[in-house]
């Protein structure tokens, strides 16, 4: 057990989960924390992905280039969004507000995202870019993050959707298998539980004192093969060796009456 | 002792015991832990919480009791290759005794269903019915899951050296999956049959007492009765019951481990909709 131990890596050390926003990720920042005040508007400029024709709502330019992967390489995400300043980020990410990182540890988007403008994730200088991302982000809070834990999705998408399949297929087919493994012990077990209990209400329950109140009565109708009984086996031995083996021999003469694996 | 007390049959040995009653409390400390962090949004799961002194005191613990639940199944290994029959080896693994599955089960078990619909005479069962060692066994099945992906979890840093780091948001819900599985497979199935239905109610006390009663072991197992009757073994097992006050803190034991799981599936269901999942 201890060399078990002593092969496990340090328990809590830079492997510490960072739960709380005041007490581990505060404690390394040097900002106030308070990132809506310190806020930079966006510059009010259009991206160079215009469409002719579509010129009005949210996204002047395409509908499409909305989409992280047609803003990813811009070094402000955000470019061009009209309104954008008044705007708060789980107005459009809400999908990414439901994580682990944000309701659990309750971080909020500036705290990993940064100040404005934020880059595309894909950016050359952007903190977020695979090459950098382990150590301008994660390192933050945990100390040592190396890329390939960089790669842990933290805006982890719905496991159970059909769009999972394509976007992260090893955690929608593992889901389901695991939802079918579950799904199958239950549809199993459940029933026949509900059916045992449910035939066990329909059958004589077992009344062992009364039983051995009737063998006790038998035994003093048979004292003359009881005592020989004894008289092999318990001279000489102790009170509950005798009475073990009476016992015994009780339920030997029972058993060639009853029929063994009577429930009803 | 009183000698004129009911026989029972002995069918757990003190190990065995041990075993079991060391896979409880684990299994309640790491059910109630993991739910406390399940459930943290909601007043239910912080007030489970508050009980192991908070949300990250929660993960603590649930990692040094994984841990011990890992080590306990090692040395649950090394106890199983000491009791192995190896003179006889491979042919004690059919043994009767032998909690290996068999094809007897699976005949056992729709002889079993034959039996509720009152289609068939029950199943005379051996010391281990289908039953008991499908639970016996999905021990092993839970702790591969959620030991392996518990380790990964606990320790990620070191994890994503040996596995990319998306492979964390798999154990993620592999683990979560799993657990809740197990919570509810023993809160529901296993408490039931175990203590809860009319045979055993109110708690079947073989778990701590080691032995289960003579006459309800003939009607309940009664191949295994008499296959030791008919070798001349039966006496080796006998043993008298307990005292009462032994007896009284068995169910008082009992009754409050099936009160901490009731309490955790309730919540856990109650608040089910509450959380982000």
């Amino acid at each position: 057990m201890l060399i078990f131990l002593l092969i496990l890596p340090d328990l809590l050390t830079a492997q510490e989960e960072i739960a709380s926003s005041i007490r581990r990720y505060k404690e390394r920042e040097v900002s106030t924390g308070f990132y809506e005040e310190y806020e930079v508007r966006p510059q009010r400029q259009r991206p160079l992905l215009g469409v002719p024709g579509i010129s009005r709502g949210i996204f002047p330019y395409s509908p499409s280039a909305a989409r992280v992967r047609n803003r990813s390489r811009l070094a402000d995400s955000h470019w061009g969004l009209k309104f954008y300043e008044r705007r708060r980020c789980e107005e459009c990410h809400i999908r990414e507000t439901k994580d682990l990182h944000t309701v659990r540890a309750n971080l909020t988007c500036r705290q990993c995202h940064g100040l404005e403008p934020i880059a595309g994730l894909k950016h050359y200088y952007s903190p977020y870019n695979p090459i950098r991302r382990h150590a301008y982000v994660c390192a933050k809070c945990h100390e040592g993050a190396s890329v390939s834990f960089a790669s842990y999705l933290v805006h982890t998408p719905n496991p159970a959707l059909l769009s999972t399949q394509k976007s992260f297929p090893i955690l929608f087919y593992l889901f389901w298998i695991m939802i079918a493994v579950a799904a199958g012990t239950f549809a199993l077990f459940l029933p026949l539980t509900v059916l045992w209990g449910f035939r066990e209400l329909f059958i004589k329950k077992e009344k062992v004192k009364e039983e051995i109140e009737e063998e006790s009565e038998k035994v003093i109708e048979e004292p003359e093969e009881v005592i020989e009984e004894i008289g092999e086996e318990g001279e000489g031995e102790g009170e509950g060796k005798r009475i073990k083996t009476r016992k015994i021999q009780k339920y030997k003469r029972r058993r060639s009456k009853d029929e063994p694996g009577r429930q009803v | 002792m009183n000698p004129e007390g009911r026989y029972r049959i002995r069918r757990f040995s003190l190990t065995q015991r041990i075993f079991h009653l060391l896979l409880i409390l684990c299994f309640l400390t790491q059910g109630a832990t993991g739910l406390a962090r399940l459930y943290i949004e909601t007043n239910w799961g912080r007030s489970l919480a508050w009980i192991f002194s908070g949300y990250e005191s929660c993960r603590t613990i649930h990692i040094i009791v994984g841990i011990l639940m890992i080590l306990g199944l090692l040395v649950h290994g090394c106890y199983i290759l000491y009791k192995l029959n190896w003179r006889r080896f491979p042919f004690s693994l059919l043994n009767p005794d032998s909690i290996l599955p068999h094809p007897r089960d699976i005949k056992q078990f729709f002889q079993h269903i034959g039996w509720f619909l009152g289609l068939a005479k029950a199943p005379r069962f051996e010391r281990w019915n289908y039953f008991e060692k499908f639970d016996y066994w999905a021990v092993f099945w839970g702790m591969f899951i959620l030991g392996g992906t518990g380790l990964l979890l606990a320790f990620p840093l070191t994890a994503s050296r040996l596995i990319p780091g998306w492979g964390l948001n798999v154990a993620f819900w592999a683990h979560r999956i799993e657990a809740l599985l197990a919570l509810c497979h023993v809160f529901i199935i296993h408490f039931f049959i175990g203590h809860l239905r009319r045979q055993n109610f109110p708690m079947d006390r073989s778990m701590f007492e080691g032995s289960v009663d003579l006459t309800a072991a003939r009607h309940e197992k009664s191949a295994w009765v008499t296959r030791l009757e008919e070798t001349d073994s039966l006496e080796e097992f006998l043993v008298l019951e307990v005292s009462s006050t032994r007896q009284a803190f068995f169910y008082f034991l009992g009754y409050i481990f099936l009160a901490a799981g009731v309490y955790l599936l309730i919540g856990g269901l109650l608040n089910i909709f509450k959380i982000t999942w």
